[in-house]
């Protein structure tokens, strides 16, 4: 008989493979401007030992776009490590509006290259309880990836952590077909994942919403 | 001899730079900062190449160099890439692309490949002018 953790385990792998790939696509694409920008830098150069006078906006502009670039790639990174951190501890603390607008971010790209946005909405009062935090970010993932195969439109995808009769719930709402195919995303290894986070996970057909509960743990 | 070329990439930063510095080389440069623009402008110039990102929102470059060369075989295409894998060059190189290069990309190697597709071109134009002038006189009985 296989292991029951083997899924989790190879998801989570999977799930961490995925973000790291979309992360360095992404300081590609930064270090392409940069290159571009020290590139520049060097025609601007040249014609100028060539006796064509050095315009100051131009290497301002040029100095701007460098600290432009750079701002973004440092985004980038603290994401991915805060996302790295997240394995550090298998119990702890999760501010699910934290966590979800973290995960959000890493699926950015990916979900542009789907012409697809998400939108968290903040809650009036934290919505913190104990659980696995990597965990939960891959279920969360598996929420995200269901929206990016069905989702396109020109709406966001409402991501909305909250508290709902006892229960911690992250409810994502997405436009009228959203809900078609919903078993078959959940059957693989996001139906164990859930089971050791205790989770379940429902979906409302009328108002197209798909709605995770994690147990209201504190210890 | 001034090079047209038609610059696809989502990255507007990147657009706006590489433009800039392919201008400064004497290339007659128009861009698109997406591929259904792309396609758009594409059929609007005669352009000598298309610098094409592999990697774009909507419609990725592969499949806008599936529609490329549908709408005109002899065009050719440079794309450029993030991260170059062995399957997506084999792919690119089957459906006509001239070349995929990593980016950052080396604006040097990638003048040097405007350059050879601007001369294949050229050569191409010969050929059918040659073979239209043979049309012609075969057709006379000359």
């Amino acid at each position: 008989m296989s292991d029951p953790l083997e899924p989790i385990c190879a998801s989570g792998l999977q799930f961490f493979g995925k973000v790291s790939a979309s992360v360095s696509h992404e300081l590609k694409n930064v270090l392409a401007v940069l290159n571009e920008n020290a590139g520049l830098l060097e025609d601007l150069s040249l014609a100028a030992e060539r006796g064509k006078p050095l315009a100051p906006e131009q290497v301002k502009r040029v100095s701007e776009n460098f600290h432009k670039q750079i701002r973004r790639a440092d985004d980038i990174l603290k994401n991915m490590n805060r996302f790295a951190h997240s394995v550090d501890r298998f119990s702890a603390e999760v501010d699910l509006y934290e966590l979800v607008s973290l995960v959000s971010v890493l699926a950015s790209r990916l979900a542009a290259m789907r012409n697809l946005t998400f939108e968290v909405t903040k809650p009036e009062e934290p919505v913190i309880f104990k659980s696995n935090p990597f965990l939960v970010e891959n279920l969360v993932w598996f929420c995200l990836e269901y929206a990016m195969a069905r989702e396109g439109g020109k709406d966001p995808v409402q991501l909305i952590p909250a508290k709902k009769s006892g229960k911690i719930a992250l409810s994502v709402v997405g436009s009228a077909n959203f809900t078609e195919g919903y078993p078959e995303h959940f059957s693989g290894a996001a139906a164990p994942l859930a089971a050791v986070l205790g989770a379940t996970l429902a979906v409302d057909h009328g108002n197209a919403e798909l709605v995770v509960y994690f147990p209201d743990r504190k210890k | 001899m001034t090079e047209k070329i038609l610059l696809i990439d989502d990255e507007t930063d990147f657009l706006e730079i590489m433009s800039e510095r392919m201008s400064a080389r004497n290339m007659q440069v128009t861009t698109a900062s997406s591929a259904r623009e792309g396609l758009a402008k594409a059929t609007e110039g005669n352009f000598d190449a298309v610098v094409l990102d592999l990697r774009m929102p909507e419609m990725d470059g592969l499949e806008t160099l599936r529609i490329l060369k549908e709408k005109n075989p002899d065009l050719e295409v440079i794309l450029l890439t993030g991260h170059a894998t062995v399957k997506d060059s084999v792919e690119a190189i089957k459906m006509g692309a001239l070349d995929l290069l990593e980016k950052p990309a080396n604006i040097d190697i990638l003048t040097e490949k405007i350059k050879d597709a601007q001369t294949k071109k050229m050569v191409l134009v010969e050929k059918k002018n040659e073979q239209a002038i043979r049309d012609i006189i075969a057709s006379k009985g000359w």
